[in-house]
């Protein structure tokens, strides 16, 4: 069952199209991942659910999310559904955190914000979310710059998760961190979706990293999706060259160096 | 004699933490040790202390026989130009008030009486520049430009220019492809391993990307918490000998 549908999203700066005519959907609890090279317009297509684009850009076409064009909400309905129902996380993990405030006032803002509790059941809460994705207690006193890259991607998702949301939208969550963290912080997005049924949309330039846990998969080149499809066929029969060259690109260790097979490298 | 030596390195934090204990490796010529590791395993520090942009605690770091970590700072130019580095942040390693044709000649203008050049040919500034934007396979008009007005992977293939440009002895590759997409990823890689065919070239490959590191590397070395945990050759990387950390690391890639 679809959860949000856009249609023909166009983004433009300044009357040139970014992106232009993109549609897609994203059902109950699956995960689907856009992947495409820096400058493709996935972040923006992500940011414009949202409402998070920057004010030089124009989103125009729909995003429907329960009968409601998310594009057209007032900004205040925006608010009230960020973070309750759709959570984001992205890829400058320093940038999501403010420097002076310890982990556990961004707990307590976000508490504050969203739900009435006790001072004692809000420190409950997060001390039960920073278990959840593997963190001990203590990081709750903890400031952002003593804990590492991962840790802190952890501490988001933490947060983007607190309130069950019915859609995450990550955006190349893992990018910043090494491959050893990334995995770790993949596994655990795997996990917690298992456990909590969020769908999940996932933005990403290496296959890698969607290879093992999404369902579907939307490729995008120059502002348009190029193809769309369920992860198996996508990765075994590519239709698009451009796609066969991202999946080259990007082979599971065992497999012989492809990445320096000529069509790749051109 | 090898070409670069590490014997018994070690390293220790003013606060007592240590950074490298007791690292040993050879490099020979023409080849390329990839290491790899996780974030804070020491390898970037590794990679500071044998460029000597950092002082080791203990043992000795020589290249080609000589020891460079107890010589100062003037008798140490002369060996600098053999170390070249290219980093992860492309566009932190370039100066973004000069044009890319003046960062280019930079190490030439510094160290270019005292190179020794087998493959370019030195015979003005322009057609040196030209020849080194050939190697990187870059256009020539993108000479005149500055470094804002290039991509990452054209940056980041000028950063290599630059290296390469007094054909050093060794040549330290930090993350070179950490920031950039799948896509040039995959060239830039392609790009060093055939300069290193071409120039005869010698590379220390540091990343926490064990399939990079896999394609580019004769010998692999796998680093944990400031230790060496082992070395082997590339191809008896799936090994059943291999230590349970690289079981580890290679269960992640797949």
């Amino acid at each position: 069952m679809s959860l949000l549908k856009v249609s023909n999203l166009s983004i433009a700066k300044k009357h040139n199209n970014i992106v232009e005519n993109v549609s897609f959907d994203i059902r109950k609890g699956e995960w689907l991942a856009i992947v495409g090279q820096s400058g493709s317009g996935k972040s923006l297509t992500a940011s414009a659910i949202g409402q998070l684009l920057e004010p030089n850009l124009q989103a125009a076409g729909e995003v429907l999310y329960e009968g409601e064009n998310l594009l057209d909400l007032m900004p205040k309905k925006m608010r009230k559904l960020q973070g309750t129902r759709i959570s984001y996380i992205f890829q400058d993990y320093q940038g999501s955190f403010t420097p002076f405030l310890t982990i556990g006032q961004h707990f307590e803002e976000f508490l504050k914000t969203h739900l009435k509790l006790s001072k004692s059941k809000r420190r409950i809460k997060a001390e039960e979310a920073l278990a959840s994705v593997g963190l001990k207690p203590e990081v709750y006193q903890r400031y952002p710059f003593q804990l590492s890259g991962g840790q802190l991607q952890r501490v988001s998702i933490a947060l983007a998760l607190l309130l069950k949301p019915d859609l995450l939208i990550a955006d190349e969550p893992t990018t910043a961190l090494d491959s050893i963290s990334s995995f770790q912080v993949l596994q655990l997005l795997a996990d917690l979706q298992q456990e909590t049924g969020c769908a999940i949309l996932f933005i990403t330039h290496d296959l890698r990293h969607v290879r093992k846990y999404a369902d579907r998969i939307l490729v995008m080149k120059e502002g348009k999706i190029i193809e769309q499809r369920e992860k198996h066929q996508l990765l075994k029969q590519p239709e698009h060259p451009y796609t066969e060259l991202l999946i080259k690109a990007s082979l599971p260790l065992r497999a012989a160096s492809p990445l320096f097979s000529p069509e790749v490298v051109k | 004699m090898s070409l670069l030596e590490l014997k018994n390195v070690s390293k220790t934090y003013k606060n007592g933490v240590p950074v490298l204990k007791n690292i040993n490796f050879t490099l020979e010529k023409k080849e390329c040790i990839g290491l790899v590791g996780e974030s804070g395993c020491g390898k970037s520090t590794l990679a500071r202390c044998i460029l000597q942009l950092e002082s080791i605690d203990e043992g000795k770091i020589l290249l080609n026989g000589t020891s460079l970590h107890d010589k100062n700072e003037k008798s140490l130019r002369p060996y600098r130009k053999n170390l070249q580095a290219v980093m992860q942040n492309p566009a932190s390693s370039l100066n973004p008030k000069l044009k890319v044709h003046d960062s280019l000649l930079e190490p030439f203008r510094q160290y270019g009486k005292d190179a020794i050049l087998k493959h370019f040919i030195y015979t003005n500034e322009k057609k040196f520049a030209d020849q080194l934007m050939e190697a990187v396979e870059l256009p020539r008009k993108l000479m005149d430009r500055y470094p804002h007005e290039l991509s990452g992977g054209q940056k980041q293939r000028i950063s290599i220019a630059r290296s390469i440009s007094i054909e050093p002895a060794l040549i330290v590759l930090d993350e070179p492809t950490s920031s950039l997409d799948v896509l040039t990823q995959a060239a830039i890689l392609k790009l060093l391993d055939d300069l290193r065919e071409q120039l005869e070239l010698s590379y220390l490959f540091i990343s926490h990307d064990l399939s990079a590191v896999n394609m580019m590397s004769q010998q692999i070395m796998v680093m944990k918490e400031g230790s060496i945990v082992e070395q082997f050759a590339q191809e008896n990387l799936f090994s059943e000998k291999r230590h349970s950390y690289t079981k580890q690391l290679i269960s992640l890639f797949e």
